[in-house]
């Protein structure tokens, strides 16, 4: 500091200082999640009518409900998956309704993971192709040791050259949260991500979904009727 | 990780549909190039070897087994001619050449052809190594017999009698010595070796003398009758009678001064030299209507002409060639329906995984590029393969060839025709893809995901 003159020192407290308050400001009014007067029907059933949603970034929600009132549907919906019949869904500040497919692929691509309830991969390749196929698009971010590390907090790692037929129910699991967190998304959406875990890789899960989402600042939409998880959040939606 | 790579995947994950596309393909593309490759370059080779030629003349018989044992050097001979009578033809002022052959002797399966030098420049075969032949049991050897037989020049070897090889009847007072090497032509000459008449002739005379010399005379007395008549047909149909009989003079002397030996027989033998065909070039096209029908109306004699006897032949093979060719044909529409039925499968079992890359972020495009690839390498692969094949079986086939008939196939590189087939089987995998692909275009993921 002795180097710098006092008015240079002043000048750089400013700048610190202005972009302090601008990082603050930005992240505090960014809204992550938005949902306005959602509704959703599937051909020939009643329709389906969801509370707003409004999730800041890091802001974390749970989806809890019976099964049959559409916590799926609601997670497709934010998605992009399914297209809504009614309403908006907004997330990082887009629109999905007006992208169009292409669009709505890439944007969906890089902004969100998702987690499925049913595991899917791609079985011809091995764990670490499909790790590495989703670090290849839309855009290009290979990365070593993400897999590794992400291999390891969940504990799969001596089995990345394994095809994926080959793994136990409960790695097919991590290996499928690893998927919908390896690209760093804006929005993690999960589809009951523990049903198939132990009691240890339950808590390594859940720890794991907020460390990451602490360190990108994200936020995490999980459905779940898990009382393992429901005990770590506090930000409650039923259906 | 790019597509191209997870459509290979894709591809090596069943490794029994892949076989069975595969093979079909493989199947279809090398019949269809050997059989062509086969039928072009033997039909080239025939051209070849019968392009010096419009007419053989030659004894009696089938005329196709005349063409196939005198110029292409694959039959028995239909028997020999007295080179005398044959003579006139030489004269003939419609005749450019005509250069007279004789042969029944091998060394190991090899024929020996007895002939002029005339005979090497009507397939521009020219010495590469040594020099021509000059002297009776003197011989120069075309390219793949040297090769085979390992002769060089100085060498010196045993014929044996007939066409066919056997250790056996080996005329053992007549060693012949090698002169020169002839380059290789791509043609008959390059199995054959190659001597002057009187080699020939000397061979089988001695034979004589050594066995059935009683025998040998009351023949000649029973041709020379024969002869006498026939001379008598010639001089009434034709007007060079006191032409021929100069040549019979200048004939007579020249053999004189050359073979001492049996002076007493001299007489006897000048007409009875004997040739086994007389391979004919004419100088005006309108001969190849006149001459033959001259010749076997008029003489004991047969003419054949070549190009016809070839054509003919090949069109009794064409007909197998086209049957192969069809069948060869609709085993390739079955594999395209078989590439086709696969890849619907594949897309209607890959739908969760395809579903699942568009979550990913991948478009609707770039789905189709993944299946398109995956039935991309497979048609490349069948059809090299297949194409590979192809050029085995001719390969093989070529050894045969070789062997029975002295013709030596070429590996050639891709053809026009063979890029049309593989132009015409990209299609067809382009066309599969799209019809294939329409479940791509309507794919709903999230149903698609939600039902496992």
């Amino acid at each position: 500091m002795f180097i710098l003159g006092r008015q240079k020192y002043v000048k750089f407290l400013n700048a610190t200082v202005l972009h302090l308050i601008l990082f603050l400001f930005l992240h505090k009014t960014f809204n992550l999640i938005k949902t306005s007067a959602l509704r959703f029907s599937y051909a020939n059933e009643s329709e389906l009518t969801f509370p707003d949603i409004d999730l800041k970034s890091g802001e974390h929600l749970l989806v809890l409900g019976p099964s049959g009132v559409g916590k799926t549907t609601l997670l497709h919906l934010l998605a992009g998956l399914l297209p809504a019949s009614n309403g908006l869904v907004t997330i990082s500040d887009t629109e999905l309704g007006s992208l169009n497919r292409k669009a709505l692929d890439t944007f969906r691509g890089s902004h969100i993971g998702l987690i499925f309830q049913q595991y899917h991969f791609i079985k011809s390749l091995s764990v670490y192709e499909n790790l590495r196929l989703r670090q290849s698009y839309p855009v290009k971010s290979m990365s070593r040791e993400r897999i590794d590390e992400l291999a390891e907090r969940l504990g799969f790692s001596d089995n990345l050259q394994k095809k994926v037929m080959h793994l136990s129910q409960g790695q097919q699991q991590r290996l499928s949260i690893a998927l919908g967190l390896i690209h760093k998304p804006a929005v993690v959406l999960a589809d009951e991500p523990t049903s198939n875990l132990d009691d240890a890789n339950c808590s390594k899960v859940i720890e794991l979904l907020k460390e990451e989402a602490d360190i990108c600042k994200s936020s995490l939409v999980i459905i779940t009727h898990d009382q393992r998880v429901t005990a770590h959040f506090k930000n409650q939606l039923t259906l | 990780m790019s597509l191209a790579f997870l459509a290979f995947r894709n591809m090596m994950s069943k490794p029994l549909n892949l076989l069975l596309s595969l093979l079909l393909l493989v199947l279809s593309v090398s019949l269809v190039t050997f059989v062509l490759q086969l039928s072009k370059q033997l039909s080239g080779q025939l051209d070849r070897n019968i392009a010096p030629f419009d007419m053989v003349v030659g004894a009696k018989g089938s005329p196709l087994q005349l063409v196939l044992s005198s110029v292409l050097h694959i039959d028995v001979p239909t028997g020999n001619i007295v080179m005398e009578e044959a003579g006139f033809l030489t004269k003939n002022p419609m005749v450019q050449t005509a250069i007279p052959v004789s042969y029944g002797d091998n060394y190991k399966g090899f024929r020996i052809l007895g002939t002029q030098h005339n005979y090497l420049d009507s397939y521009q075969a020219t010495v590469v190594e040594g020099e021509l032949y000059t002297k009776s049991f003197e011989v120069v050897v075309g390219s793949t017999a040297a090769q085979s037989l390992d002769l060089n020049v100085g060498d010196t070897f045993m014929s044996s009698h007939g066409l066919a090889s056997s250790g056996i009847e080996l005329h053992e007072d007549h060693p012949y010595t090698v002169t020169g090497l002839l380059k290789p032509t791509g043609t008959v000459v390059d199995g054959l070796l190659i001597t002057n008449l009187e080699s020939i002739w000397e061979a089988h005379e001695h034979e004589t003398e050594h066995g059935e010399h009683e025998a040998e005379i009351h023949k000649h007395e029973d041709e020379a009758h024969e002869h006498e008549t026939e001379h008598g047909e010639h001089e009434a149909e034709i007007h060079k009678h006191e032409d021929e009989a100069h040549e019979h003079e200048e004939e007579h002397g020249e053999h004189e001064e050359e073979t001492h030996k049996h002076e007493d027989e001299a007489h006897e033998h000048k007409d009875e030299r004997e040739i086994t065909s007389l391979l004919v070039k004419f100088k005006n096209p309108l001969a190849m209507v006149q001459l033959p029908r001259f010749i076997n109306e008029n003489t004991n004699m047969q003419a054949a002409l070549p190009s016809f006897e070839v054509q003919r032949l090949m069109g009794l093979l064409g007909s197998g060639i086209k049957t192969i060719n069809g069948i060869a044909l609709a085993i390739l529409l079955v594999s395209g329906l078989s590439i086709f039925i696969s890849l619907l499968k594949t897309i209607r079992e890959r739908k969760q995984e395809l579903a699942l890359l568009r979550t990913y972020g991948l478009g609707t495009s770039q789905l189709l590029w993944v299946v398109f690839l995956e039935a991309l390498f497979l048609t490349l692969t069948g059809f090299l393969l297949g194409w590979l094949l192809g050029r085995l079986g001719i390969w093989v086939a070529s050894y045969f060839t070789q062997a029975s008939y002295g013709y030596n196939l070429q590996l050639n590189g891709f053809n026009l025709f063979e890029l049309t087939l593989l132009g015409v089987a990209l299609l067809i995998t382009l066309i599969a893809t799209f019809l294939a692909s329409t479940s791509i275009f309507k794919l709903n993921i999230s149903k698609t995901l939600s039902n496992a």
